[in-house]
């Protein structure tokens, strides 16, 4: 009788960018966002240097988060990530993604929304947290 | 069936204190925790002042988890924190499995207002469900997350976690804790854990959790009507009847196995069956009235499924009267909102709609929040039908309507009726992207999966296309949504001529 709240496997991912605690940025722009992850912009307000980490770029999730931000097909997206390895660091996990953001000041990082631990602070896309509508690293 | 909620068999650290002795009896605890960090024993610790309190807790968790007495442990957990009224996660306990919306309000409070005579594990998990209450999904991620990183072998800290997240369609993450834990031996968890790897369409997996639970509980009926459920859910139906029936065996009274025998059969195409069966049920059982309409309801949609609209009206008709006169707002409302939903003409459906908005606004006996609800599924419906009258002012203005509801309310069915209503709007412009962007969120609704496979397609993405046909055409499940969507939707897909079209792409058209 409870089959009709078994929910569908279809299910809207939700990414979230993580900085180490004691990054002031709160909020960056999907603009600003898309320049990090383009090794475009390589440095914080503050000077220090930003250092990307991604899980690999191959995975299901990270091709998504890539063709949002960087519009490139997975192909390209991975080729993309291994001409910079110098900016963009991959792990194997969303838990070492968030070792190395709470251990390294200035990186940055993306891992899935329900990965978060304390260790790190959610930064803003456009004004908006991953929860809030129009949030832009969502979908399917 | 999947219960509510469900808890596993714990090993309670115990911390039974005077009151003077509070603050360092939780140091103590609390050290003891820390310091076992990780390591296969650590586990999760409660704490009380009353050692009667924490036995009555125990019993109620066993009660629960391994003999499917969820009435009764809920009966024992409210004595528990009526001896200690501070055992905070006493209150937790029983926010989490009672089946009454508005204790499991009052005692969430009662947990975080006493949470300070506990442990600071305990705080995490009192503060990670207040947030998630509170929708604050970014605040209780982390603390949820961190309990577990603290326990992650105890099986009460397995099945909180799995269990929300499992709510929370998170279903891989639920099964990766689950499957690091190394717990074999808990009912409840298998119990869970199969329907977690069946939402994943993982059946291998989930029928061996079957297996394991009903070799663990062979004399009790919920784990053969568990697994006719998957089996249901997998398209292996006259399986799942067999295993319908073996319930019933065990437990003659085991009623949702006698309707789960019924909805089965309407599921496969075979309504004359379904209905005897259905009647069958009436007969035998004494069902509380919001059961009784739920299964007349899934009666009155075999009519839909057959096509016989005229009989469809007039047992949905019969059901709306019933409520009517059990004063019974909501599900009246819910019943003319159907009732909308087949309906062919777009004018008497806006009547239906009339007469559901009705009834929300008269509100007897019946939650506001549940009102709150059925009158954001009757706006998505009014943009429905005015979508399908081509009135696009009249969709955008129960548009405008659902979307102030949804943002003031903070309720997530509000939400994805918007969503859904928004996507249909957005498809319906053709705005493809934008459609995509709320029809993913309400990814549970057949309307909006169909909607969000034929705008995958529309920009490209044959992929999430591919995907989301898969889960549509393989979607078993015994509501009026289905009956709508699914066979049709599956019969274009095997064959396209026989809706109109001449590739597979076009069974997507609405």
């Amino acid at each position: 009788m409870w089959a009709a709240i078994l929910p569908c496997a279809v299910q809207a991912k939700q990414f979230a960018i993580v900085a180490d605690k004691a990054n002031s940025t709160s909020n960056l722009t999907a603009a600003e966002l898309v320049k990090i992850f383009t090794a475009h912009k390589q440095n914080w307000p503050d000077g220090k240097t930003i250092t990307v980490v991604m899980r690999d770029p191959s995975s299901a999730d990270m091709q998504l988060v890539l063709r949002k931000l960087l519009n490139m097909t997975p192909e390209q997206a991975h080729a993309f990530v291994l001409a910079h390895r110098e900016a963009i660091m991959v792990a194997d996990t969303d838990d070492a993604v968030l070792r190395f953001v709470s251990t390294s000041p200035g990186a940055i990082g993306v891992v899935d929304l329900y990965s978060l631990t304390q260790d790190v602070n959610v930064v803003k896309i456009d004004g908006k947290l991953p929860v809030e509508q129009g949030y832009f690293l969502r979908g399917n | 069936m999947i219960r509510k909620a469900s808890i596993c068999e714990i090993t309670i650290l115990v911390v039974v204190i005077c009151t003077s002795l509070l603050s360092s009896a939780v140091g103590v605890a609390e050290e003891t925790a820390s310091a076992s960090t990780n390591a296969p024993t650590a586990v999760f610790p409660l704490t009380t002042k009353s050692p009667e309190a924490l036995r009555l807790v125990q019993q109620a968790l066993d009660l629960y988890l391994d003999q499917v007495e969820q009435a009764q442990a809920i009966d024992i957990l409210r004595k528990a924190v009526r001896v200690d009224p501070d055992f905070a996660m006493g209150h937790e306990f029983l926010a989490q499995i009672s089946l009454d919306s508005a204790e499991q309000v009052g005692e969430q409070e009662k947990a975080f207002a006493t949470r300070n005579h506990a442990t600071n594990s305990e705080q995490l998990v009192i503060e990670w469900y207040q947030d998630a209450a509170d929708h604050k999904l970014i605040s209780a991620i982390p603390k949820m997350n961190d309990v577990l990183n603290q326990y992650p072998h105890d099986k009460w800290v397995v099945w909180m976690t799995t269990w929300w997240l499992f709510n929370q369609s998170q279903f891989e993450r639920a099964s990766a804790i689950y499957e690091r834990s190394g717990i074999t031996d808990s009912p409840g968890l298998i119990n869970n854990m199969g329907y977690n790897y069946a939402a994943m369409r993982q059946f291998d997996k989930a029928f061996a959790m079957m297996d394991k639970y009903v070799a663990l509980l062979p004399n009790d009926s919920n784990p053969q009507d568990s697994y006719a459920e998957i089996l249901r859910l997998a398209g292996r139906f006259n399986q799942s009847i067999e295993h319908y029936r073996a319930s019933l065996v065990i437990n003659p009274e085991f009623y949702s196995s006698q309707f789960g025998i019924a909805d089965t059969y309407s599921l496969m195409g075979n309504q004359v069956q379904a209905r005897k069966e259905y009647e069958v049920g009436f007969q035998k059982f004494t069902l509380p009235e919001l059961q009784q309409i739920l299964w007349k309801t899934r009666e009155a949609t075999t009519y839909v499924r057959e096509g016989d609209y005229d009989g469809a009206e007039h047992a949905f008709q019969t059901i709306a009267d019933y409520a009517h006169t059990k004063q019974n707002s909501q599900a009246e409302a819910d019943t003319y909102r159907q009732m909308a939903m087949f309906e062919q003409n777009p004018k008497q459906a806006l009547v239906y709609l009339g007469k559901a908005e009705a009834a929300t606004q008269e509100g007897k006996n019946s939650l506001k929040t549940a009102i709150s609800q059925e009158l954001a599924q009757i706006l998505r419906a009014r943009v429905e039908v005015a979508l399908k009258m081509g009135n696009k002012q009249m969709a955008n203005s129960n548009l405008e309507r659902l979307a102030a509801m949804a943002e003031s309310c903070n309720d997530k069915l509000s939400e994805l009726a918007y969503h859904g209503a928004a996507g249909e709007v957005l498809f319906s412009e053709h705005k493809y992207d934008e459609a995509i962007s709320h029809l993913e969120e309400d990814n549970n609704n057949p309307f909006s999966l169909k909607l969000l496979a034929a705008a995958y397609q529309k920009i490209g993405y044959s992929a999430g296309a591919k995907r989301t046909n898969d889960t549509l055409t393989n979607l078993n499940d015994p509501t009026l949504e289905q009956a709508l969507v699914v066979p049709a939707f599956r019969k274009c897909s095997d064959t396209p001529a026989s809706c109109g079209g001449n590739t597979k792409s076009a069974a997507l058209k609405r």
